[in-house]
């Protein structure tokens, strides 16, 4: 077998696994994503609401004079 | 499942599809003298001009943006801004990505941080940030959740300043961001800038194939568009936006996935100029497992048709002018078209060398657009001055990545236009930041 026939049929199967991995990693998704449970359903099951709470800039004892952290 | 069961599983499934494909072929009488091999041959040519032509003119015009960027000077102008942070269920992350936010080197930025009702120890450990450095003031509020346009129109609200950058609450800022993206507004036409998105963990092979399809697919794209000040996509981790822009098209809207995307056509068709700037960038955190890149890239395809159907009539007509009309046509053929093609293409010449019509085409066929792959590669990584370490991966990046990829869109485009009922999608962080 030349080489060039040798590499093309190596492409070749490689290109057929990967169209079928990406259909199968896509039906893989799909499935997981419909196992998992949804935000209603998981604030049915008793989660705490969050309300609408805003920090006002100019309260004082919510601005702290500081340097700036280094991380 | 376990690695060698995949593989073996996918291995028989490549030989059952090797068979019925040449099964297909011989019983359609594929051969050089058909109808069918002449249609074969016109549709690749085809593919394979508009290839070329994309890759020429892409780079063309990136180039032309490059030059014509990176020779301008810095106004002096230092506008005040607001940056926005809209957060989620981000604590592995928030802490460095706020840190960051405060060693930007410009002199007159606020922060905003915008909790949208998460369910971990974000808005805590944010909460903790809060206060006043130097001439910065990083303010924390939290509210119900309602999706990130929702939370990102709270930080618009919130803001004080002629100008917001809209980021995620995942990406980290480079220090120069703010100085390089704001000389673009000494332009009055100018409504936004889109910044630099790279990834961040280039730790295992998907994240480095996505750090190159970053660079060579998005950017280069992005570089283009930016020369003709038509970017059609302000990426979600950097925006940079006149606020009364913001506000005179009404903000984000929350009936699409891509609110980035809608976003920045509503600005567009408002009649504003949209340009890029490679050196305001956002270091962002991409998914590391294939399933998490298909639930991202799924969530992009149908949030871009979401949009695109919202204009449906601007598609049609260039009533915008032409080069908005250009950006429109060109994000419907990227999302939507190109992808098609790219699958169909390679599929269709798998099937002429399976006919047996050129056996040894396959090697020259992937040779060719690997050289073009690995050119594009070396022209956008030296571009962006990134590591070269990332170009060999373009030898796997068409017939692997790409194709994976377009795969899921494909899928995702047929979803969408049978109105498939979805979620947003939370993609989990490692924290790499």
């Amino acid at each position: 077998m030349k080489l060039d026939a040798l590499l093309s049929t190596v492409i070749l199967v490689s290109f057929l696994v990967t169209i079928i991995m990406a259909i199968g990693s896509y039906a893989a998704y799909k499935l997981r994503e419909s196992r998992r449970p949804r935000a209603d359903d998981a604030m049915a099951e008793g989660d705490t609401p969050f309300f609408e709470r805003i920090v006002a800039d100019d309260a004082e004892d919510s601005v702290r004079h500081a340097d700036p952290p280094h991380g | 499942m376990d690695n060698w069961r995949v593989r073996v599983t996918l291995a028989a499934l490549a030989v059952v599809a090797f068979v019925l494909l040449k099964w297909v072929i011989d019983w359609t009488g594929f051969d050089v003298g058909s109808a069918l091999f002449q249609l074969a041959v016109a549709l690749l040519s085809t593919f394979l001009v508009v290839l070329v032509v994309r890759y020429v003119l892409l780079l063309w015009l990136g180039y032309l943006h490059h030059i014509e960027g990176h020779a301008g000077r810095d106004s002096g102008v230092a506008p005040h801004v607001t940056i926005i942070v809209p957060v989620f269920n981000e604590e592995a992350v928030i802490v460095p990505a706020l840190r960051a936010l405060l060693e930007l080197r410009y002199p007159w930025f606020d922060i905003v941080v915008v909790d949208d009702g998460s369910r971990d120890q974000t808005y805590a450990m944010a909460s903790a940030l809060a206060g006043r450095y130097g001439n910065t003031t990083l303010r924390v509020v939290t509210k119900r959740n309602g999706g990130k346009a929702s939370a990102l129109n709270t930080g618009v609200a919130l803001a004080r300043s002629p100008f917001v950058l809209c980021m995620d609450g995942d990406s980290r800022l480079s220090p120069d961001t703010l100085r390089f993206a704001m000389r673009h507004f000494s332009n009055p036409r100018v409504g936004a800038v889109a910044g630099n998105v790279k990834v961040v963990n280039r730790n295992n092979l998907w994240t480095r194939l996505q750090a190159l399809e970053y660079i060579e697919g998005l950017n280069m794209l992005r570089r283009a568009q930016g020369f003709v000040r038509a970017v059609n996509i302000v990426p979600g981790p950097i925006g940079v936006f006149r606020r009364d822009v913001l506000l005179r098209v009404g903000g984000y809207d929350t009936d699409t996935y891509a609110e980035d995307a809608d976003l920045t056509l509503k600005i567009l068709t408002d009649g504003w100029q949209i340009v890029y700037e490679d050196r305001a960038i956002a270091w962002t955190e991409a998914p590391e497992g294939l399933l998490d890149i298909i639930k991202q890239r799924y969530r992009w395809t149908r949030g871009i048709l979401q949009a695109l159907g919202k204009r449906r009539d601007w598609l049609t007509s260039p009533r915008g002018g032409i080069a908005v009309w250009i950006s429109l046509l060109s994000l419907f053929f990227e999302a939507i078209i190109w992808p098609a093609v790219n699958v169909l293409g390679n599929l269709l010449f798998a099937t002429v060398a399976l006919a047996g019509v050129v056996p040894s085409g396959v090697f020259y066929w992937w040779a060719l657009l690997t050289l073009l792959d690995v050119a594009a590669a070396l022209h956008s990584v030296a571009m962006e001055e990134e590591s070269l370490a990332l170009v060999p991966y373009a030898v796997i990046y068409r017939f692997f990545f790409i194709t994976t990829i377009d795969v899921a869109k494909l899928f995702a485009t047929v979803e969408q236009i049978f109105r498939v009922p979805m979620t947003w999608g939370k993609l989990e962080r490692a924290g790499r930041l």
